[in-house]
C-alpha cells in the first residue's frame, strides 16, 4: 500500500513536469538559422539585441556551414531561416529573400606585403592562376610564389566574389580552400605570400593588408557610396514568406533603429 | 523501496542486472552499425563497392552533392573516395611505424636503463601526455607548425615546382604525421612500459648469466616476451590515429589531394584529407541527401576499419601467446 502511494506521488510529479515543460517551451519560440559564415557575426549581434529587447519571447539557434548549406537546410525544412551571402539564382525558386545588409568583398594580403592597389585584370589573373609569382604583380613587396586562398564551394562570399570581381571566372583549382571566413583570415595572416578575399568586417579588423580594387579602397564608406565594385548583399531566406517569430525578427531587422545601428557599425544599410 | 536497494543483492539478481547492462552495450553497438549502414546505403546502391576506388574528383563530386535538391538524379550519387582512404593509410601508417620505433626504444630506456629517479618522473609525464586532447595539438599545429613550415622550410623552388597542381602552404602530410606521432606515441610508451615492468627480472638475469650482454638480453628475452603487448599498443595507437579528425582537419591542408612519393621532398608538404577529417568537413551539409549518404558511408568505412583492426590484432597475438608473461 505504502509503495503504491509513493509510486502514485512520483507519477503525478512526473506528469506535472511533463505537461509543464512543453508549455514553457511554447512561450518562447525557437528560431533556427544556418548558413553563411560571413554574415554570422552580424546575425548573432542582431539576434542578441533582439532577445534583449524582447525578453522571453524567442530563442535563437544559429549555426554556420556556408550559404549553400543554409539554402539546403531551409529548403528541406531543417531551419527557419538561412543566412545567405549571394544573390538569388534560378535554383532558389520557392524561397523568399529578405535583404538585411550590404557588405564589401575585399582582396586581402599578408600584412608584410604592402600591395596597395590591384587592377581588375590583375585580380582576375592572380586568382585564376595566370600570374603565379609576386614579381609579376606591380607594387607587391612579397617575393616568390603566390599562395591563393579561396573558400569552399558552399561559401556565398566565393560565389559573389566570382561574379563581382572575377568576371564570372573560377578560382584556380590548386588554391587552398578555407571553410570559414575566420580560417581564411588566419591563413592569410600567417602566410607572407598569401592572397585571399574576405567580407569587409573581417578584412578591416587589422592584421591584414586590404588591397584597393581599381584605385578604390575597400571599406564601409566606399561601399556605401557605390564607388567600390565588389558589394554584395546578406539575405535572410525563408521557405515561402516568413511567418511567426521569424517574420517578426526579419521585420525588426528591417525597421528598428536599434538594428540599423548595429548594421551601420560594420556593414552597410540597405537602400 | 530505497532500503531494499541498499541491502546486498542476491547473486542471481546481480548476475542478471550486470548481464543486462553488458547486453545493452552489445545491442547499442549493433544498432549503431545498422543505423550508419542504412544511412550509407544509397552510396552502395549507386556505386557498388567501386566508390572505394580512385578515378574521380572527390571535391567536384561533393560540390555537386552539396548543391543537389531534395530528389537528386542518380548521377549525383557518383563517388570515388580513394584519395581519402589513401590519405588515411598514409598518415596513420607512417605515424604508427615512427611512433612504434620511438615507443619501444624509449620504454626500454625508461624501464630497464634509466635510474629510478628519472623513470619515477618520466612515467607520470608520459601518462599525462597521452591524455592531452587532440584539439590542443591541432591548435599548436595550425598556429605554430604550419606557418613555420610554410615560411621557413618549404623553398620557393619547391613551391613553384608543383604550383600548377597544388599549392604548398605548410599544412600537409609532414606536419600531420609529426603531430599524429607525438599524439599516439605516449599511449604506446605507457602500455609497453607496463608490460616491460611485468617481465620477471630473473628471465633477463638468466640470459645475462648465459653470456649475453645486457642489451642483447633485452632484445632476445624481454622484448620477445612483451610482443603481445606491443601488438596491443600498436592496435590502440592505430585506432586513435584512424579516428583522429579535429587535429588532422586543422593541419592537413583541407584539400582532397593524393600526395605523390615521386615528388621527392615535396611529397611531405603536399596537402591531403583523411576519412575522419572529411566526415568533420562535410557534416554541415548532411541535410542534402547524397552528401548525407556520403558522410555516413565514410563513417561506415571507419567503423569497419576499426573492427578489422581489432580482429587483426587478435590474430597477430594468437601465435605470440606462448610468450605471455601473465595469465
Amino acid at each position: 500500500m505504502h509503495r503504491i502511494r509513493r509510486l502514485s506521488v512520483a507519477l503525478t510529479v512526473a506528469g506535472v513536469v511533463g505537461v509543464a515543460a512543453p508549455v514553457a517551451a511554447n512561450a518562447t519560440s525557437l528560431v533556427t538559422i544556418s548558413g553563411a559564415t560571413s554574415s554570422y557575426p552580424l546575425v548573432s549581434l542582431l539576434a542578441a539585441k533582439y532577445i534583449k529587447l524582447h525578453p522571453g519571447k524567442v530563442r535563437f539557434k544559429i549555426a554556420q556551414g556556408g550559404t549553400t548549406v543554409g539554402l539546403n537546410d531551409v529548403k528541406n525544412g531543417h531551419v527557419t531561416i538561412a543566412d545567405v551571402a549571394q544573390e538569388p539564382t534560378g535554383a532558389d525558386a520557392g524561397l523568399d529573400f529578405y535583404p538585411i545588409a550590404k557588405y564589401a568583398i575585399c582582396v586581402v594580403t599578408n600584412k608584410s606585403n604592402t600591395l596597395s592597389n590591384l587592377t581588375p585584370s590583375e585580380v582576375t589573373s592572380i586568382f585564376t592562376g595566370k600570374t603565379k609569382t609576386w614579381s609579376g604583380v606591380p607594387g607587391a613587396t612579397a617575393s616568390g610564389a603566390i599562395d591563393v586562398y579561396s573558400r569552399t564551394a558552399v561559401a556565398g562570399v566565393l560565389t559573389s566574389f566570382k561574379s563581382l570581381l572575377l568576371e564570372g571566372k573560377s578560382v584556380v583549382s590548386a588554391a587552398t580552400e578555407e571553410a570559414t571566413e575566420g580560417l581564411m583570415r588566419q591563413a592569410v595572416e600567417s602566410d607572407p605570400n598569401g592572397i585571399g578575399f574576405l567580407s569587409n568586417y573581417q578584412a578591416n579588423k587589422g592584421g591584414l593588408n586590404s588591397v584597393s580594387y581599381n584605385g578604390v579602397a575597400c571599406n564601409q564608406t566606399t561601399a556605401a557610396s557605390g564607388q567600390y565594385a565588389g558589394v554584395s548583399v546578406f539575405f535572410e531566406v525563408t521557405k515561402g514568406p516568413a511567418t511567426g517569430a521569424a517574420a517578426a525578427f526579419i521585420n525588426w531587422v528591417d525597421k528598428s533603429p536599434a538594428a540599423k545601428k548595429i548594421i551601420a557599425s560594420e556593414w552597410i544599410l540597405i537602400g | 523501496m530505497i532500503e531494499r536497494l541498499r541491502k546486498p543483492w542476491p547473486d542471481h539478481r546481480a548476475e542478471r542486472t550486470l548481464g543486462a547492462v553488458s547486453l545493452l552495450v552489445g545491442v547499442g553497438v549493433v544498432a549503431m552499425v545498422v543505423f550508419v549502414a542504412t544511412k550509407a546505403w544509397p552510396i552502395f546502391e549507386h556505386n557498388g563497392l567501386s566508390w572505394l576506388l580512385g578515378g574521380g574528383d572527390f571535391e567536384t563530386e561533393v560540390a555537386k552533392m552539396t548543391a543537389a535538391t531534395n530528389k537528386p538524379p542518380a548521377s549525383v550519387y557518383h563517388l570515388r573516395a580513394w584519395p581519402l582512404i589513401y590519405g588515411t593509410i598514409l598518415t596513420s601508417g607512417i605515424a604508427v611505424v615512427l611512433g612504434m620505433a620511438i615507443a619501444v626504444l624509449s620504454s626500454v630506456f625508461i624501464v630497464e636503463l634509466a635510474p629510478a629517479r628519472v623513470s619515477r618522473v618520466v612515467i607520470p609525464m608520459v601518462r599525462l601526455l597521452a591524455s592531452v586532447p587532440s584539439v590542443i595539438y591541432g591548435l599548436i599545429g595550425i598556429l605554430v607548425l604550419v606557418p613555420f613550415v610554410g615560411n621557413h622550410i618549404i623553398s620557393n623552388q619547391e613551391k613553384t615546382s608543383v604550383q600548377n597542381v597544388v599549392q604548398l602552404t605548410g599544412a600537409g602530410l609532414g606536419v600531420t604525421v609529426v603531430i599524429l606521432t607525438v599524439m599516439i606515441t605516449p599511449i604506446m610508451i605507457a602500455l609497453i612500459c607496463e608490460a616491460l615492468t611485468s617481465v620477471p627480472s630473473s628471465w633477463r638475469e638468466g640470459a645475462v648469466a648465459l653470456g649475453l650482454n645486457p642489451l642483447r638480453a633485452i632484445r632476445a628475452v624481454t622484448l620477445k616476451a612483451i610482443r603481445p603487448a606491443i601488438v596491443a599498443a600498436a592496435v590502440l595507437a592505430t585506432a586513435r590515429a584512424l579516428g583522429e579528425a579535429v587535429m588532422i582537419q586543422m593541419v592537413s591542408g583541407g584539400k582532397t589531394f593524393s600526395p605523390k612519393p615521386v615528388d621527392g621532398v615535396v611529397f611531405f608538404f603536399e596537402p591531403l584529407r583523411t576519412l575522419a577529417s572529411a566526415v568533420l568537413d562535410y557534416h554541415d551539409g548532411i541535410s542534402s541527401p547524397p552528401l548525407g549518404a556520403t558522410v555516413y558511408a565514410l563513417a561506415l568505412l571507419l567503423l569497419f576499419s576499426a573492427f578489422a583492426l581489432s580482429v587483426t590484432g587478435y590474430l597477430v597475438k594468437l601465435p605470440l601467446r606462448k610468450y605471455q608473461t601473465r595469465g
